[in-house]
């Protein structure tokens, strides 16, 4: 636990130096305004010369009592039209799976450049909904015309 | 190109050498490199280096070197200490033998790194390194090394050595702490290594102390304490002290390199890291002395060049970020401190907030400054909720507190826009910095609130009011991003309404009307109109606790809804703010109705498809909330379902008659498709206007009709996605439900009837105009879903009879019934039975007489879909969907898929279900899991409705198991076998889980599917029959319980064997 807070702290702190253009990341407040560093509320932008360019898609991030040794759950709200996004929002992705690609030194920056990466790349292999999986693999013209309203319903200010 | 033969002379070799480093092509570099390393890595190796050595060329010599090292770091092991000590000797005395010749820096220091590669591979040969290379250098030769004569200190050595020397010592110090400093601390390997490098800790001293002293050296020298205690830092073993103490005795000699404004930098730079990353190395009287020196008048200097305008390259804000590396290091200290010097040592950390130049571009110094006030107000947050003793508090807080009063202050001036001017020739980097830096100052207001309270609003509430007195512009949009940054804090907080009346009674409607944005894209009105429109969006609860001025904030929202610019951000605005206080301005409905008609037909363009869904949502939840029983209601309702309509009609006769097409008419152009995301650099006006004019110009020019059709289909798009707006703002909330008079509604049953007709005729006809549209089929399915989550009756909550007739005629695009005149054919088959899906679950309330004949109606019509389909995984969310709906269908009503009509389409469907089972595509076959798990732990319960009796059902499931068990356990087993990926085991665990709870056989079955000839585990060599034995004898000896999974999980691990690996 105290492992966990140390860490988020220390997380907080490198974000505040350094983060990439365009995200945001900032843990929640409880109701007296003290920051709850186990629950974050970020943004990922659609990166540039994509489809994506010009939205902004709020992300939830929970960390786990165990975390850094297990990893943090990402949630898209409201849910995104994404193959790897699951009905509920959750991010389906290795680096964040205990089981595939999580290791305690990947950064709250790197989960989020992941996302973002995963936004124009998705990973046919680990569909998590189907309607956008499908379009994906079938139709890319109206997978892409869903996309770019989903960009401008969620425009980046 | 030829190859390059390998050269059979020493000069053949040295002109090769020299063609390396000329400009040549890649392929030919690559080629003399390869030929190159393998000289390098032959047995000649050694003795090629020597003889290259003695060339005086600077890259032949550099090559030799590299030629050592490169052997040092293959051939090391096979290599005699007498022969290693003959190497460092060698070495040692290329270093003189170069030094005397004039030899290029850059081959002295990869002479330097050679030694730490020998360093590397021999630490026990060369203990005192340091002292020892120190000691030749002052001899001028290789001495070996136990030839050092112990008596003499190191101190004396270094002092004896020339300034040239001296440096190669410091070269060679500086190379050797970064290059071991890379090798792994925890590994066994390294262990010696470090051992010998700390132990080098009071000889580091001594050079680096002679090292201040050369004036010429200070530089070289800086860097290399920074590399030591850097070094010192994560070294486990320095805690020893052998470093660290001498480390920490050169502090005082670096302090005055601050004063040399060559070295400034470096020295800054040194200071800053460690106090940011190892503050624990100063020890009080270092901070002592560093905190005077930083409030020596040489500094009031420096902090005087930063703020006014010394800031504009990185390199300027070096002093800054040193003051502000020390107040991090020191944030407890100073923020506890009632001192006199740590209140002017904050104040100065607080103006560097406030530099000269706008952020970020033009002030460097503005962000790492933030980002030292974000930590002071944490740890002040901490310190006040962690104290619940007050009196330890109530000394230091109030002059904390007024520090943060001057950052808010200055954060306020710092946030404020540029000129248009200005702001249009910054790049797009410095842009978002700018916009980016805003928001950090948000997220530190929030903070700074928890701190001061109210303190904070009512300041920012003044500043709104100064501004609006001045009418500046700037500092109004700064207030109120301010108070709007504050929203999560205190939006629901009554107490704010106070502050917030001021500024809402300060004529901030009038102001936010008056400021019209227009198509020239001024920025300044822009901004302040944008924030003041998220401002009213994010204080929604203001408006609930103060409806006199909700229907102010309505009417600005609606009047920005056609703004080019803002639309879709005012529409937004609009329709959070009509949902949350959606009762308060019923009364208001018929004037926003009718406002709507009125900027339908007034405007010069179409609005923003997206604003329209926006306000037409708004509306709808005004309208939904209005009280019940009224006739009102569905009037208004059916006048805004009118002004939709008359656009499907259109629609509708377009698309059969082209003719009809006037882009001239308002009515038609909203069928012009504008791609792209309205904004301040992209003006929906102006793209839309281009948008017009190339559809003219290209029927011009080409002589051929306008796309009628394509704007056909865009007029009904856009309209029935508003439709679709309109049933989810008729969804009941739970808020209106409490304010709700008269209960359950009394909509006048005719009427609504009516209403529902029209509505579902209506998008069958749309959907048969347009039926390749996926847009239009969507969106008729919204439809249809929003009305399914309702229980209240309403225009979209259909009848279930209505429901399914709907359904049953659809098909997909390449059935072969797709000619039949009854038919409609749907490009989206995988979401309308999604819907079908979320139609059974909305069947909780309705009578099971009802909802009988409507799921035996629906039922065979979904396993007909599938049959049609041909390969299951040829659409896998039509096969996922499919499965779905049948398991949602059999839980609830076990009797009806016996009884699907016509007889064998349940023999069909549990055929299709097992292929799916043991098919490639995850999402179908996590559903026929999901659908096998339940099938096979049915457990009817009694129901009157049902013709079939409890034991009945139960006996038929029997039944069926005894036929498609045996395939079941073997899709089964092929999966655990190894076909599935590893995230799909835990799915498949269940349907296993259950097989065994359930049924008799289940062992019989399973143990036949594992010793099938070609089950895939059979693949793995190391995969035996005790392995499969094993397996079922733990699974069966389970009985279903939870460490089922870790079973199933280790087993097909075995059964991939070496293959293993994630496969999803």
């Amino acid at each position: 636990m105290a492992l966990c807070q140390n860490r988020l702290q220390e997380e907080r702190q490198q974000w505040r130096k350094d983060h990439p253009f365009g995200f945001y990341a900032r843990p929640q407040k409880n109701a007296q305004g003290v920051l709850d560093l186990r629950v974050w509320e970020c943004g990922i932008p659609g990166k540039e010369k994509t489809i994506w360019e010009g939205g902004l898609f709020k992300m939830t991030v929970t960390f786990p009592d165990e975390y850094p040794t297990k990893p943090p759950k990402c949630k898209f709200v409201p849910p995104l039209f994404h193959p790897n996004v699951y009905p509920s929002g959750t991010v389906c992705l290795s680096i964040l799976n205990e089981e595939e690609a999580w290791k305690p030194a990947i950064t709250i920056k790197q989960i989020l450049l992941g996302v973002q990466d995963l936004l124009n790349d998705p990973n046919p292999e680990s569909p998590a909904q189907a309607e956008a999986y499908n379009l994906f693999k079938k139709d890319k013209i109206e997978y892409e015309k869903r996309i770019k309203r989903a960009v401008r319903e969620n425009q980046a200010p | 190109m030829e190859q390059i033969p390998l050269p059979s002379s020493l000069e053949e070799v040295q002109n090769l050498i020299r063609a390396l480093y000329q400009p040549n092509h890649p392929d030919t570099i690559s080629q003399i490199q390869d030929v190159l390393q393998r000289l390098q890595r032959s047995d000649e190796g050694w003795r090629l280096a020597q003889d290259l050595f003695q060339n005086r060329e600077d890259n032949i010599r550099f090559f030799a070197v590299l030629t050592i090292i490169v052997k040092l770091n293959r051939d090391s092991a096979a290599l005699t200490d007498d022969l290693a000590k003959e190497l460092l000797s060698t070495l040692i005395n290329w270093v003189f033998q170069s030094l005397a010749e004039g030899s290029a820096s850059f081959v002295v220091k990869k002479l330097c790194s050679a030694l730490i590669t020998f360093f590397l591979h021999f630490p026990a040969l060369w203990e005192q390194s340091i002292r020892h290379f120190v000691y030749c250098l002052d001899v001028g030769s290789a001495v070996p090394v136990e030839g050092v004569d112990e008596k003499l200190p190191t101190t004396v050595l270094v002092e004896g050595l020339e300034p040239q020397r001296l440096k190669v010592a410091i070269w060679f110090a500086t190379a050797l702490v970064d290059e071991v400093g890379k090798t792994d601390m925890n590994s066994a390997k390294f262990m010696p290594v470090h051992e010998k490098t700390v132990k080098n800790g009071p000889d580091v001293g001594c050079l680096l102390a002679r090292g201040f002293a050369a004036q010429e050296i200070q530089s070289d020298t800086l860097s290399c304490f920074q590399s030591w205690i850097l070094y010192a830092q994560r070294v486990p073993l320095s805690t020893s002290g052998v470093l660290l103490d001498p480390l920490r005795q050169l502090v005082a000699l670096a302090l005055p390199c601050f004063a040399s404004p060559h070295l400034f930098n470096t020295a800054a730079e040194l200071f800053s890291d460690v106090l940011s990353n190892y503050s624990n190395f100063f020890t009080p009287e270092h901070y002592q002395a560093l905190f005077e020196l930083l409030n020596s008048p040489w500094a009031e200097q420096q902090y005087s060049q930063l703020i006014h305008g010394k800031n504009h390259e990185e390199d300027g804000i070096a002093f800054g970020v040193l003051l502000l590396a020390y107040g991090e290091a020191k944030v407890d200290e100073l923020m506890k401190s009632t001192s006199q010097s740590a209140q002017n040592f904050l104040s100065k950390l607080a103006g560097l907030l406030a530099a000269d130049g706008f952020m970020v571009g033009q002030d460097h110094i503005f962000v790492p400054a933030l980002e030292f006030w974000s930590t002071f107000a944490e740890t002040m947050i901490d310190a006040v909720y962690a104290d619940d003793d007050d009196s330890l508090v109530v000394g230091w807080k109030s002059y904390a507190e007024e520090h943060i009063k001057m950052v808010v202050s200055n954060c306020w001036r710092k946030i404020q826009w540029p000129p248009l001017d200005l702001y249009s020739e910054w790049d797009s980097t410095e842009r978002t910095g700018f916009s980016d830096a805003r928001k950090d100052v948000a997220d530190l207001l929030q903070s700074v609130h928890t701190i001061i309270g109210k303190t904070l609003v009512s300041h920012l509430v003044s500043a709104y009011q100064a501004g609006v007195n001045g009418q500046n512009w700037i500092e109004i949009e700064a207030s109120i991003y301010c108070l709007a940054a504050l929203s999560d804090c205190i939006a629901e907080d009554e107490g704010i309404d106070g502050f917030f009346n001021q500024v809402f009674n300060a004529g901030f409607f009038k102001l936010m009307a008056k400021t019209n944005t227009g198509a020239d894209g001024d920025l300044a009105p822009y901004r302040l109109k944008q924030t003041g429109l998220q401002f009213i969006e994010r204080y929604k609860e203001y408006f609930v606790r103060n409806p006199h001025h909700l229907f102010e904030a309505l009417s600005l929202l609606f009047q920005s809804v056609n703004d080019p610019v803002l639309g879709s951000h005012s529409a937004r605005a609009f329709s959070s703010l009509c949902q949350s206080n959606g009762p308060k301005v019923a009364g208001q409905v018929d004037t926003l109705v009718e406002e709507y008609r009125l900027l339908r037909e007034n405007r010069q363009l179409p609005l923003d498809p997206l604003a329209e869904e926006r306000v037409i949502l708004g509306i709808t939840c005004i309208i939904q909330a209005c009280p019940k029983g009224e006739d009102r209601r569905l009037e208004v309702f059916w006048r805004l379902y009118s002004l939709l309509d008359e656009d499907f009609v259109r629609a509708i006769k377009l698309k059969e008659d082209p003719a009809l097409l006037d882009l001239d008419d308002a009515n038609y152009q909203r069928g012009v498709v504008v791609e792209g995301i309205p904004g301040p650099h992209s003006n929906w006006m102006v793209r839309f206007n281009h948008q017009l004019q190339q559809y003219k110009q290209t029927a011009a020019a080409q002589g051929v009709g306008i796309p009628s059709g394509e704007i056909a289909l865009q007029i009904a798009t856009r309209s029935l996605r508003c439709l679709s707006n309109m049933a989810r703002g008729m969804q009941d909330s739970a808020e209106v439900n409490l304010e709700a008079e008269g209960g359950r509604d009394r909509l006048p049953e005719d009427r609504l009837k009516l209403l529902q007709t029209t509505i579902i005729s209506r998008m069958a006809q749309l959907r048969r105009t347009f039926p390749r549209s996926s847009e239009i089929a969507d969106c008729v399915y919204n439809v249809y879903r929003a009305g399914f989550i309702e229980s209240e009756p309403g225009p979209f909550v259909f009848p279930p009879e209505s429901v399914v007739d709907f359904f049953v005629v659809q098909r997909a695009e390449n059935s072969n019934r797709a000619g039949d005149p009854n038919i409609m054919t749907t490009p989206k088959l995988g979401t309308l039975l999604s819907t079908a899906c979320t139609f059974v679950g909305s069947l909780h309330g309705t009578p099971d007489s009802v909802v009988r004949p409507q799921l035996a109606r629906l039922l065979p019509w979904v396993i007909s879909l599938l049959q049609e389909m041909g390969e299951p995984e040829s659409d896998t969310e039509v096969a996922q969907n499919g499965i779905c709906f049948v398991q949602r269908v059999m839980t609830k009503y076990p009797d009806l898929p016996f009884m699907a009509k016509p007889e064998g389409i349940l023999e069909f469907f549990l055929g299709f279900a097992i292929k799916v089972l043991g098919g490639k595509e995850p999402l179908p076959k996590g559903a026929a899991a999901d659908f096998w798990s339940a099938f096979m732990s049915l457990k009817p319960s009694y129901s009157s409705t049902s013709p079939l009796s409890a034991p009945e059902i139960q006996s038929l499931v029997a039944s069926v198991m005894q036929d498609v068990g045996p395939l079941v356990a073997q899709t089964l087993m092929d999966n655990i076998g190894g076909n599935a990926a590893r995230s799909e085991l835990d799915k498949l665990s269940d349907p296993l889980k259950k097989l065994i709870v359930n049924h008799v056989h289940a062992q019989q079955w399973l143990q036949a599917a594992l010793f099938r000839d070609d089950f895939p585990g059979n693949k793995t060599k190391t995969l035996g029959p005790e392995d499969k034995m094993l397996f079922l004898k733990k699974v069966v000896g389970l009985r279903g319980a939870r460490q089922t999974n870790t079973v199933v999980r280790e087993f097909w691990m075995a059964c991939r064997g070496a293959n293993y690996a994630y496969a999803s």
